[in-house]
């Protein structure tokens, strides 16, 4: 062999060795880093329809004084409807800890509340109806999570906190092949749960002592053997393994037992957004999950009346601010903990013909499928990454009115990428919002 | 004349009805999927189905149409619909009204107990060995009671199909 092709052939294979360990069987180009930005991630999807007139831009002034720094006194028409809350928890405003995306885009689709979930945890704009009982059809972020993070984690640290039924227990799983409930997340519709109806049904249920449970063991593992045919995974919802299914069992007994109204000590009582957010700061605290996606929509009053509305949005911004000041205090995830905080969509600039007590116009949310249809104004939502100093960049803007950054399919992927499993998915998937993570320009 | 032409006719024929080699017939039969006797259930019962059966097998009434609100809301209201089904038959199992056979019915014809209860709530007669086994099981585990059993197979998968 020649000297020159020898050394041509021999620089070629050592290239060929170089690269050939990061083309994997998936067909992903690279191995994953597992370097994660913050082991945990809560995201709070905010509240409901929310326009920015109303939030990031102080039209009636500021009605998210612990989210916003910004000192405008709300309009004085509306401000005697607005409810006494309590004083800030933080001590700060939530934006001086993180980075505000003040015109984010929920580019496509038809602005209702299931469609604006689903895209936010799809990470993908949906056309489905807006009101359709069926898991997604591509995988949510909690399948992501729990099949693609390594190593892969049980379904108590993955939940899906919901402030209502309808359509929103569909949410923790999609019917996307390879994915779906094996890898779904804990779904929990707490006020419904802990309610009078849960009450009556599943509080005091009987014990069965631990002779009583060997007995139990005999007779159903004997049944379920002859018997031969699983209920598993999809058909009986998602799995938890026996060991977790004990601590949820006790986990709901133990909110029976402690759940106390007006915990927060609110004037008229804990709207259903702080009830929620409450309960979802007790899963928190018991389990640690490393994902954690949380609704709020009681501002969807805004349909019938906008002075409920603006007192709601204040409700939920004081809700969130509660909710990151138990993060911080919830050893393991104080200082680890990523909060993303976003609308599902937005609200019409134009009023309906519903008029309030206080003289306003109340609001619908009208975008539709057709990017000329209603309101396209329902499309400009803001979003708040807030973390640790040194992780997220504390105190940034990025866009303003009419130079919209970041859009909504990206809030899947920055999760994915915060916990460091986005190199994972195959790029398939998610590869419009992987293209264009302008979400990410919130971290160091 | 005639006798020549009958021998004739019988020369001519005999070879037909000679001796021949015995057919061989071999019986089988068709291919049969054997199953156990549950294995005939490939459907899940609804959600409205499963609560309102478990609460008829229960209680020996229909449930009312708020009490199946009730359950329905709270069924829908968490994602581990096992863990749900097991505190709703708890929950049953606390109530005055249930039917619980006494113990004496359990360890008195304990056969005819398994039979029962079978029917009840698998729409079938326990087979031989399943009637050997649990019979065996009850025996030595005096605490097993009505309560225990209700509870195991109500629980079971074969509860969930119909």
């Amino acid at each position: 062999m020649r000297r020159r092709t020898f050394l041509k052939q021999a620089g070629l294979a050592a290239a060929g060795a170089f690269v050939a360990p990061y083309i994997l069987p998936s067909g992903r180009l690279f191995a994953a880093t597992g370097a994660r930005k913050a082991n945990h991630v809560v995201f709070c999807m905010f509240a409901g329809g929310v326009r920015n007139i109303d939030s990031v831009q102080h039209h009636d002034g500021n009605l998210l004084t612990n989210i916003l720094n910004n000192n405008t006194a709300i309009s004085p028409d509306i401000a005697p409807a607005m409810t006494v809350l309590p004083s800030n928890p933080l001590g700060y405003t939530l934006d001086s800890r993180g980075s505000l995306f003040k015109e984010f885009k929920y580019q496509k689709g038809p602005t209702g509340h299931f469609n604006g979930h689903t895209v936010a945890l799809t990470g993908q704009y949906s056309n489905t109806d807006l009101v359709i009982k069926e898991n997604p059809k591509v995988p949510t972020i909690f399948e992501y999570y729990r099949k693609h993070n390594s190593p892969q984690n049980a379904a108590t640290n993955c939940w899906w906190v919901a402030n209502t039924l309808g359509p929103f227990p569909a949410l923790n799983y999609s019917s996307a092949a390879g994915y779906g409930a094996a890898y779904g997340a804990n779904f929990i519709a707490p006020t419904s749960l802990f309610s009078s109806a849960g009450q009556q049904t599943i509080q005091n249920v009987y014990n069965f002592s631990n002779n009583d449970q060997q007995a139990i063991n005999k007779l159903k593992g004997f049944t379920n053997q002859v018997f031969n045919h699983p209920y598993i995974n999809g058909e009986a919802g998602i799995g938890n393994t026996e060991s977790d299914k004990a601590k949820l069992d006790q986990f709901i007994n133990n909110m029976f037992a402690n759940t106390v109204p007006n915990s927060w000590g609110i004037n008229g009582g804990m709207n259903n957004d702080m009830l929620n957010i409450s309960f979802a700061e007790e899963i928190l605290k018991e389990f640690k999950p490393e994902l954690l996606v949380v609704n709020m929509q009681d501002v969807d009053v805004a349909h019938f009346n906008f002075t409920n509305y603006a007192n709601n949005l204040r409700k939920a911004d004081y809700a969130v601010a509660h909710l990151w000041n138990t993060i911080q205090s919830i050893p393991g995830m104080a200082n680890d903990t990523i909060l993303i905080i976003a609308p599902e969509h937005g609200r019409n600039l134009n009023g309906n013909n519903s008029i309030d007590a206080y003289g306003r116009a109340a609001l619908d949310h009208t975008a539709n499928v057709d990017l000329t249809q209603g309101d396209q104004t329902a499309r400009d939502i803001f979003c708040l990454i807030v973390g640790p100093p040194g992780v997220v960049k504390q105190g940034f803007n990025f866009g303003a009115i009419g130079s919209p950054v970041g859009e909504s399919i990206e809030i899947v992927p920055a999760i994915a990428n915060i916990l460091g499993f986005d190199n994972n998915i195959p790029g398939s998937i998610l590869t419009p919002a992987i293209n264009n993570q302008l979400l990410l320009n919130a971290f160091y | 004349m005639n006798c020549i032409k009958n021998i004739l006719i019988l020369l001519i024929f005999s070879p037909l009805f000679s001796c021949q080699k015995e057919k061989t017939f071999l019986y089988e039969v068709d291919p049969v999927n054997v199953n156990s006797n549950g294995g005939i259930k490939n459907n899940v019962k609804s959600t409205t189905e499963f609560i309102s059966i478990a609460y008829a097998d229960l209680k020996g009434s229909n449930i009312s149409s708020s009490e199946l609100q009730n359950l329905s809301t709270v069924y829908t209201a968490f994602g581990d619909k096992k863990l749900i089904e097991d505190r709703i038959i708890r929950k049953f199992l606390t109530d005055p009204n249930t039917l619980l056979p006494a113990t004496i019915s359990v360890n008195g014809d304990t056969i005819l107990f398994l039979v029962n209860t079978y029917k009840k709530f698998f729409n079938r007669e326990p087979n031989e060995f399943e009637r050997y086994y649990l019979k065996e099981l009850i025996k030595t585990n005096t605490g097993i009671d009505s309560r225990i059993i209700y509870y195991s197979m109500m629980t079971s998968d074969e509860y969930r199909y119909y």
